[in-house]
């Protein structure tokens, strides 16, 4: 099962909104993070990839009046998504030990 | 619901969304996409928030959001096989009407495939320069009070004041593109060879030109090509014929075996697309040259097109103001240092700036000399083609409501059955998207069978776009939207059936929607008339022209070209083609009857009066003295002047033309002038056309010169074919080195009217076109009306109707609608006639023959194939016909 690379940035953010992650919350996060905002229908097409590969659960509710009395979509990781994300990180750090200027030691 | 302090988007934009979006998907997004929504509304106006709601909308276009309507829902598919099943059935089960409706649509469709290519090449001149936005050509517009003219051309020094005195002009470049000097047509040799070959398409350019025009070289540099006083740039096309293989920059080359002054070739430019206003393949250099003493610097003489570069930005009508400076500053000057009578009349110039990209397309009432297409023909066979196509979709629609009995009984059954009237329209329109999709490729089919005569017809290399990525999408665009147009109707019609009546047995509607059937085909024919009109007309105008008396005889009479190779021997040359038998005169000028050759304003006045009175505009030809008998033109009064005759060095003869506008009461003696020197009138020859018959005959003298570019010859002989090989043995005697060219004038003649006879060529066979679509359509028609009343025909038999009586009463309805389409399509052909004939001054007369014949023959037409089947009809067996279903 692959992530890909904008898929695992969803992912990253549901996983960090812990319960409160639904759209619009979510798209803020990655503008405020990446300084890209996806486009509503890209940010659902991501997660309901994800959702298919079982990488987050979502469940419906919380509508408010500025969503014109909506549902809320909201999203969990589920243990596959966090070892799906664990998995990604791994890799990362070891390609990145072999990088000068890269293997800096993270701190907790 | 909604408190006023949310905002909500605009009701469409959301009714889109659920139009695109799956239920299962539309409450999050929705509620996702209105809290932005809100959010934004806040920081930026609504347009701009609608404008990101709609990008946002149609960003739904995406797998996991849209409403599937097949894959998850089998009864669709179910539905649709049923559909095609229905569809293709009743396309077999009726084979004629079927095969008149795709028939006529293929035809429809094809025209329209090459109508559009051609409409597409017109329209593709000039269209490939970087800066195109900011290149012009410079025109000269003389709005005088009774006539505005147009001109491409401009004293010399134009295009330095351009260039100098105006900083939104980066670049401002010259050319002279008519037989001028070197320009035009020459005998062309490299340096190192002896043998002449003639070459055509030579033009004088400025350095500057070329880098505005951005040619694209092969060999040399652009910036610097044409900067040498002797300078030529030639065409890749001819470097290859001239210096097979190598790099010709540098190698000097001899123009009409003037030797004492040789090119040099500054560089190899790629031949000009065919798609490019301008068609050369040498650019001699304008560096430096002068060519008389004090030209360059000379207000007099306008021969020079400039074209110029302006900066980004520039704003054309402002700058179209500022160019009165060089009228203001510079032409005015010249015209009170020159001690002109009519340096008022410069208050009618004004300068124009037109876009390179209109140059081809848009120059109609500029006097250039330079090919045109015309931008009332690309409209005209827009039109047409249009109309071809809804001449097809008319006869779509009228076939499928007129047939719409046999489907009813359907239509019932389906809606007892449970349809909605959604369903049975949605399967109409399959099936007329079946039908355009037939058609479609049926129409691909014809129009590359006919490109290639399309292609004669019209003069034109077109190609089908098969390789070019919009090509097949807009093939499918286009019979998706010719279903929709054809079948919109027709589907309406049909699903509106109410199942009880039409399970009763009750009459069904096919008479019902007869009044819509009526207009329709009164359009059709109305518009076959107009064609009609047209083709003859147009084709009445070109014979007219071609067998016009024009004041010279323009049969049997041979063009040798390039005789000024023969120089001093001319006259030694005409002398030995007069001892042959078949030969009655010959004559050598540089000046015919006919467009394409030499041409030279002048302005003339009574002697002595050149600063009182207004100038007349002449053109002033030089000839022999057996000109006027080559050419069988007429001698009104005096005398033609006489080359052996001191005296008549001054001597000329002018038009009766150029007597009435100089006002000479008493021609013969009396004395005119030029700027360069007094003439004395010996002789006044009868009016004769030398222009387009687009243009009225215009004053023009003639003065008396040995020498010519071209020896007309006049042949007696019947046998035209053996004088010319004796004219060619005379040639080679004299001029071994140079192969004989020769053409006829009448050729020349017919040559100046070969657009309007493409023209004429392409809207007939068009018009052709249309009218079997018509035709088609009205047979298909008159089969239903006959069918239909087989009962009635059956017992007007039985009780004894004559055979004529019931083919009055089967095409009485035809006749009615022939005369209601013919009153309506008078007026319209004539106006559009009268409009189209307003550019020749030469004109036939629009008679009431031409809407006779018109109309009689649509009507025939149409009545025979009206007739066919109603007589087929009329012959059945009553007996067959009476029998009941």
């Amino acid at each position: 099962m692959k992530l890909g690379a904008f898929e695992e940035l969803v992912l990253l953010s549901v996983g960090s909104l812990k319960e409160q992650a639904y759209g619009v919350v979510i798209k803020e996060m990655l503008a405020e993070k990446t300084g890209k905002s996806p486009s509503i229908g890209a940010l659902h097409s991501a997660l309901y990839r994800l959702e298919d590969k079982g990488y987050v659960t979502s469940s419906e509710g919380g509508a408010t009046a500025e969503r014109g009395g909506r549902r809320k979509k909201f999203y969990l990781l589920t243990s596959a998504g966090r070892n799906a994300l664990i998995d990604a990180n791994r890799l990362r750090l070891e390609f990145s030990r072999n990088i000068e200027g890269l293997n800096l030691e993270f701190g907790e | 619901m909604n408190s006023p302090s949310f905002p909500e988007p605009p009701k469409w934009l959301t009714w889109l969304l659920r139009k695109i979006c799956s239920e299962r998907v539309l409450e999050t997004i929705e509620g996702d996409l209105w809290e932005l929504y809100g959010i934004r509304r806040t920081k930026m106006s609504r347009f701009r928030s609608n404008l990101i709601f709609l990008y946002e909308v149609l960003d739904m276009i995406r797998p996991f959001a849209i409403k599937r309507k097949w894959s998850n829902n089998s009864i669709h598919t179910a539905m649709f096989r049923n559909y095609f099943k229905v569809a293709w059935r009743s396309l077999f089960k009726h084979k004629m009407y079927s095969s008149i409706k795709i028939g006529g649509f293929g035809i429809g469709m094809a025209a329209c495939i090459l109508i559009i290519l051609f409409i597409q090449d017109e329209l593709s001149y000039d269209k490939n320069y970087e800066r195109k936005a900011d290149i012009y050509r410079v025109i000269n517009v003389h709005a005088a009070p009774e006539k505005t003219d147009r001109w491409a051309s401009f004293p010399p020094q134009t295009g330095q004041v351009l260039r100098e005195s105006f900083p939104e002009i980066e670049m401002a470049g010259r050319l002279i593109p008519f037989d001028w000097f070197d320009a035009g047509n020459n005998q062309f040799r490299r340096q190192d060879r002896m043998q002449n070959s003639y070459e055509e398409g030579f033009a004088y350019a400025d350095q500057d030109l070329i880098e505005i025009l951005e040619i694209p070289m092969v060999y040399g540099n652009r910036t610097e090509a044409l900067s040498q006083p002797n300078g030529i740039l030639i065409s890749k096309s001819k470097a290859d014929k001239y210096f097979p293989g190598e790099d010709p920059v540098g190698q000097m080359i001899v123009l009409n075996d003037n030797t004492e002054n040789p090119y040099v070739i500054g560089g190899v430019m790629q031949d000009f697309p065919s798609n490019s206003h301008l068609q050369f393949d040498f650019l001699i250099s304008l560096t430096a040259r002068e060519f008389w003493p004090g030209e360059q610097t000379n207000w007099c003489c306008w021969n020079y097109s400039p074209y110029v570069r302006v900066r980004p930005g520039t704003n054309k009508a402002d700058l179209e103001e500022k160019l009165l400076l060089i009228r203001d500053g510079f032409m005015v000057k010249y015209a009170e240092d020159q001690g002109e009578a009519d340096v008022d009349n410069f208050k009618y110039h004004s300068f124009m700036l037109q876009p390179v990209s209109d140059i081809y397309l848009k120059s109609k009432g500029i006097h250039d000399p330079l090919a045109h297409g015309d931008y009332q023909v690309v409209q005209m066979f827009g039109a047409i083609a249009v109309l071809i196509l809804l001449l097809s979709a008319i006869n779509f629609i009228n076939l499928s409501t007129a047939k719409s009995a046999n489907r009813a009984k359907e239509v019932g059954l389906r809606k007892v059955v449970g349809s909605y009237r959604k369903d049975l329209i949605k399967q109409f329109l399959t099936e007329s998207f079946i039908f355009s999709f037939v058609s479609m490729l049926l129409g691909v089919v014809l129009a590359t069978l006919a490109l290639p005569f399309f292609n004669t017809l019209a003069d034109k290399t077109l190609v089908i776009p098969w390789g070019y990525w919009w090509f097949i999408p807009s093939l499918v665009g286009a019979t998706l939207f010719i279903g929709v147009i054809a079948g919109l109707y027709p589907s309406f019609y049909l699903s509106a059936f109410r199942p009880i009546q039409v399970l009763k047995g009750e009459k069904s509607r096919g008479t019902k929607s007869s009044r819509l059937r009526s207009v329709l085909v009164v359009f059709q024919i109305a518009a076959s008339v107009v064609l009609i009109i047209g083709a003859l007309m147009v084709h009445r105008q070109m014979t007219y022209i071609l067998n016009k008396d024009i004041g010279f005889e323009k049969e049997r009479v041979l063009l040798l070209q390039g005789s000024n190779t023969l120089g001093e021997r001319i006259p030694a040359f005409k002398g030995e083609i007069a001892k042959l038998a078949g030969v009655s005169s010959s004559s050598a000028s540089n000046y015919l009857p006919v467009v394409g050759t030499k041409r030279d304003g002048n302005a003339f006045f009574k002697e002595g009066r050149s600063r009182l009175d207004a100038s007349v505009g002449a053109q002033m030809w030089r000839a022999d003295d057996e000109y006027l008998e080559t050419m069988g033109m007429e001698l009104v009064e005096g005398r033609m002047f006489d080359l052996d005759r001191a005296s008549d060095s001054s001597a000329i003869i002018i038009n009766q033309e150029m007597v009435k506008q100089l006002g000479l009461d008493n021609p013969i003696g009396s004395r005119i002038e030029n700027f360069q020197r007094v003439w004395t009138v010996v002789g006044v020859i009868k009016d004769f056309n030398y222009d387009n018959l687009r243009e009225i005959i215009r004053p023009l003298a003639l003065s008396g010169t040995s020498f010519g570019e071209i020896i007309s010859v006049k042949i007696q002989s019947q046998d035209l074919q053996a004088s010319v090989t004796q004219i060619n043995q005379v040639w080679d005697e004299f001029m071994p080195n140079q192969p004989i060219r020769y053409t006829f004038l009448d050729e020349s003649f017919a040559r100046m009217y070969d657009d309007v006879k493409r023209t004429s060529n392409v809207f007939t066979s068009f018009s052709v076109l249309a009218i079997i679509v018509a035709c088609l359509g009205l047979f298909g028609l008159s089969a239903f009306m006959a069918e239909q009343r087989t009962k009635e025909i059956s017992i007007r038999k039985v009780l004894g109707a004559s055979f004529n009586r019931i083919l009055l009463l089967l095409t009485q309805n035809f006749l009615i609608m022939m005369a209601i389409s013919l009153a309506l399509a008078i007026p319209v052909g004539q106006y559009l006639m009268r409009d189209w004939l307003s550019e020749f001054e030469y004109q036939v007369t629009l008679g009431w023959d031409v809407f006779i014949i018109a109309g009689t023959i649509v009507a025939i037409i149409s009545l025979i194939t009206i007739s066919y089947e109603s007589i087929k009809a009329i012959f059945v067996n009553p007996v067959k016909g009476l029998r009941s279903e």
